[in-house]
């Protein structure tokens, strides 16, 4: 079960009720204390999910709090307050990815040919490698960088990637073999 | 690292940042931001029921509160013209240190 998972199972306390009622009637001390309470939470999954571009982690933790404003109203207590903004700070990541995927030119940018090469028998992933991939990651273009997000972490499909996005299946496994080759090439280039 | 599940181990493999603390500036601008979106559509709780309800006022809230002003005017924003709120949202750390001031509580010491 994921943390993500885990969380949306926690219940509201007589805190949250309180808090979130306190919100509701704009009372300001509250919102303070909203903010306090919530905001170091947000962003460290928001740049968690957007990790290693942080650019966007701060814009979207502040979307997810006025968007939590706006619908603070219909807050039932039907899980924690912690779990419902999380689920708002998800579809915002959500978001985010079917945006820059929408719009990127996908079928415009030339093929690169996937380098073969031996196999890298030592290949324990020790952390300067993963330091290294997370570097060559970050210099990606976003909607590759995006795409490798999706499917190696958050395990989306090429079909679902394309039904989010609105591009064809085929689309999405080009874009993404192109993103492999291209993480693949500035990983042999590095090593040299 | 030329075969797919090398490729997709080491992507896979990427630590997760350390956990990250919001800058006290980033919550200054979104506590901002929240009481403007509060104000757009209509009066914020008057000083004097927040008051009423336990919380705690800074002393420039305070000061308004006890002014014999009507209700309408203890439910504006006094933060909107105090320096805390500017400092609080562009220096992180910043040097203010009212009682019971929002931009006070998010400083992250």
């Amino acid at each position: 079960m994921s943390q993500t998972e885990r969380e949306s199972r926690s219940e509201a306390t007589a805190a949250d009720l309180r808090l979130a009622s306190a919100v509701r009637s704009k009372d300001r001390k509250a919102t303070a204390e909203f903010v306090e309470a919530y905001a170091d939470l947000l962003y460290a999954y928001l740049a968690h999910r957007l990790f290693p571009n942080m650019s966007h982690a701060e814009d979207l933790v502040q979307e997810v709090f006025l968007t939590a404003l706006q619908n603070i109203g219909g807050y039932g207590g039907k899980s924690s307050l912690r779990s419902w903004l999380l689920g708002i700070a998800r579809h915002k990541v959500e978001d985010h990815y079917r945006r820059v995927l929408k719009e990127s030119p996908m079928d415009d940018v030339e093929t690169l040919e996937i380098e073969s090469a031996e196999q890298n028998e030592d290949a324990g992933f020790q952390d300067y490698e993963r330091a290294r991939a997370a570097e060559i990651l970050g210099r990606l273009r976003e909607d590759y960088r995006l795409l490798l997000r999706w499917k190696y972490w958050d395990r989306k499909s090429a079909s679902e990637m394309a039904a989010a996005t609105g591009k064809t299946g085929k689309a999405i496994k080009r874009a993404l073999s192109r993103a492999r080759a291209q993480f693949r090439k500035r990983w042999e280039d590095a090593c040299v | 690292m030329s075969d797919r599940i090398s490729l997709e181990n080491l992507l896979e493999g990427i630590a997760e940042p350390e956990t990250r603390q919001a800058s006290s500036r980033l919550k200054s601008r979104i506590y901002s931001k929240l009481v403007l979106a509060e104000t757009g559509s209509g009066p914020l709780r008057s000083l004097t029921e927040v008051k009423a309800d336990g919380r705690r006022l800074c002393v420039f809230e305070e000061l308004v509160q006890i002014s014999p002003v009507p209700e309408p005017v203890k439910a504006k924003n006094p933060c909107r013209v105090c320096h805390a709120r500017l400092l609080g949202e562009y220096v992180e750390g910043a040097p203010i240190y009212w009682p019971h001031c929002p931009y006070v509580l998010f400083q992250n010491r």
